[in-house]
């Protein structure tokens, strides 16, 4: 194997999608931090602070949302292909976009944050619905504005049920099923009877014991 | 590597209590190391690490950069790496991983010695296929060759050795496998280049094996430990039928010896009352301090209460930690052998002991060297290490100072 393909194998894009204030950001800083705590490159493209660099000055029109999901997915393909992990937490309401962007990528997890509307109004973190709902915002998404749930997400998580923890355990459990992590920190049964009694006898040869 | 004492990690052996049964033991492998190393450490911080072969390293765990796993690895078919996909790499190019020198306990001595080149020949070559095939910021092997040389070889060159015979043909095998292994060394040095600081560290150090202290012989002797039926022939004091009724403490073999006391409400069937164990434990580790030789000489023995000697005492302590006669006497733990004092291994031949210093060689291309350096101590490794990356906080609670 090539130092190239070893890292390249590693690489992939964690992908959330979900009403505003449906919790992606938390979710995704936490994971975030676990991800770098088990020694991995992770770099986080949260929708907020995108718009202020990546994608600044584009609106919210269907064409333009689109343009900023696209140029995410873009920066998450260019950084998962170099064995980084990217994780992405956007609204990213269309689905035919969030397709395109898998198809570029291929190593892409979909995380579906899933909360009620209402949910969400009550949390209103920036006070954003609160203006939608008195008609001041045009292209608000969940008021006025559509969001297309996805089909088949790897991982759905509920954050009107869950601790961002819990849902973040989730995740990672889902990432070692799929391969992309491997399983826990370590095996859980470190050693069967028959190597336990080997390596016992390892030891007593050796003068450990 | 965590710069933490033993008592810290709450691992006190390569088999360590995990509960207070009489049996209760389980091989300590990375598993029951709870801290961070350096490699985590340096993880975290986004360096690269490549870590081949360290004890304590078996089942691997995540890092940023690759781990391959030491020789408490239960088998090459072993899931032996991180990430898992390194080990048909090594494999395809190395051949089966040679964990360690297999029938170590053994006459054959020149398997043995075959066996020692081609394992060290195979980590070195891995090493160099490592470092030179992947980014790293930190690299680091050991080699387990040389502590095993001097267990099969010690007597065939220390004349002051009782087993020593002039004129034998191995009387250089430790010599030339030094030999062997600076050039070794040499060679990756090359491939590492002058701006990298190297450390050349042993663990341990290794003496002559004067004998062994069989030390539940002794403690048969003095009357703190009982058997119900004597044992038939050398048996090792797991299969020994012991009477805990009237037994007060047992101990483990080894390079040095654990002594694990009975307890009343402690282990199952424990007697002594809590409030006397301090006497007793002070009484023990005076009698054991007064071990005579097989010629009536003071031993030199040294016993600690963990307490004593560590910062913090995790997890399930022996009572005592005993150092025989100042490491020239290793510790047997069988019972049969009918003496106190022995020449021969309960285990088969073993020539050397480890010893309290090891050895440290430092490069630093920032420093002219050529310096002794001295007042070391292992747990200098982890600060030590770590203050070489620029902006790396050093851990408040590791142990150790920075070596400079």
């Amino acid at each position: 194997m090539t130092k190239g393909s070893d890292v390249e194998s590693r690489g992939f894009t964690i992908w959330f999608t979900g009403l505003p204030c449906s919790g992606k950001s938390s979710v995704s800083s936490l994971l975030y931090e676990q991800l770098r705590a088990q020694g991995l490159k992770v770099e986080l493209l949260d929708g907020d602070v995108v718009r202020q660099n990546l994608t600044k000055g584009l609106g919210f029109s269907k064409e333009d949302r689109d343009e900023n999901i696209r140029r995410i997915g873009f920066v998450c393909h260019l950084l998962s292909r170099n064995g980084a992990v990217a994780i992405a937490a956007a609204i990213s309401p269309y689905r035919e976009i969030r397709e395109e962007v898998r198809g570029l990528i291929g190593r892409f997890v979909e995380i579906y944050a899933k909360c009620p509307l209402e949910i969400c109004i009550q949390r209103d973190v920036k006070g954003m619905y609160k203006k939608a709902l008195k008609g001041e915002l045009s292209q608000f998404t969940g008021i006025s504005d559509p969001y297309e749930e996805p089909l088949s997400p790897e991982v759905t998580i509920e954050t009107d049920r869950e601790t961002p923890e819990e849902s973040a355990a989730k995740i990672i459990q889902r990432l070692e099923e799929l391969g992309y992590l491997p399983p826990a920190h370590v095996p859980q049964q470190s050693y069967t009877p028959e190597e336990e009694a080997a390596i016992h006898d390892r030891l007593k040869q050796l003068g450990y014991l | 590597m965590s710069g933490k004492d033993p008592g810290e990690l709450g691992i006190y052996g390569f088999r360590n209590r995990k509960d207070y049964s009489y049996d209760g033991m389980s091989i300590a492998n990375s598993t029951a190391v709870k801290e961070d190393r350096v490699w985590d450490i340096l993880s975290r911080a986004g360096k690269e690490v490549i870590v081949l072969a360290v004890p304590g390293t078996y089942p691997p765990t995540p890092v940023n950069g690759c781990m391959v796993g030491c020789f408490l690895t239960p088998s090459a078919q072993a899931p032996y790496t991180f990430p898992p996909a390194l080990k048909p790499e090594l494999e395809s190019r190395f051949g089966p991983y040679l964990l360690d020198v297999e029938h170590f306990r053994s006459e054959e001595k020149g398997r043995i010695l075959e066996q020692i080149y081609r394992m060290t020949e195979q980590h070195f070559a891995m090493a160099d296929h490592l470092v030179t095939t992947r980014p790293w910021d930190f690299f680091m092997m050991v080699e387990m060759g040389t502590d095993r040389i001097h267990h099969a070889f010690w007597k065939f060159f220390d004349p002051t050795h009782r087993k020593y015979e002039k004129g034998n043909s191995f009387e250089n095998a430790i010599r030339d496998y030094y030999r062997f292994v600076d050039q070794q060394i040499a060679t990756l040095l090359t491939v590492l280049g002058d701006e990298t600081v190297v450390l050349v560290v042993s663990d341990h150090g290794a003496k002559k094996m004067v004998g062994g202290i069989c030390i539940n012989e002794w403690l048969m002797q003095e009357g703190y430990l009982h058997l119900l039926k004597p044992v038939a022939g050398v048996t090792p004091i797991s299969k020994a039928i012991i009477d805990w009724s009237k037994t007060l403490a047992w101990g483990e073999g080894g390079y040095y010896s654990r002594v694990f006391m009975n307890v009343r409400g402690r282990e199952p069937q424990g007697v002594i009352p809590p409030g006397e164990y301090e006497a007793i434990r002070d009484q023990l580790k005076r009698e054991l301090e007064a071990m005579l030789d097989e010629r009536g000489q003071p031993l030199g023995t040294r016993a600690y209460k963990p307490q004593e000697i560590y910062r913090n005492v995790r997890g399930i302590p022996p009572d005592l930690v005993v150092l025989f006669g100042n490491l020239n006497w290793r510790s047997v733990g069988s019972l049969g052998l009918g003496t106190v004092h022995t020449f021969e291994n309960d285990t088969g031949p073993d020539d050397a002991n480890h010893s309290e210093h090891g050895i440290l060689i430092m490069r630093e291309p920032s420093n002219g060297g050529g310096r002794w350096l001295e007042g070391l101590h292992l747990l200098d490794m982890a600060p030590t290490i770590l203050s070489r990356f620029d902006g790396l906080a050093i851990p408040a609670d590791m142990q150790g100072k920075v070596i400079h």
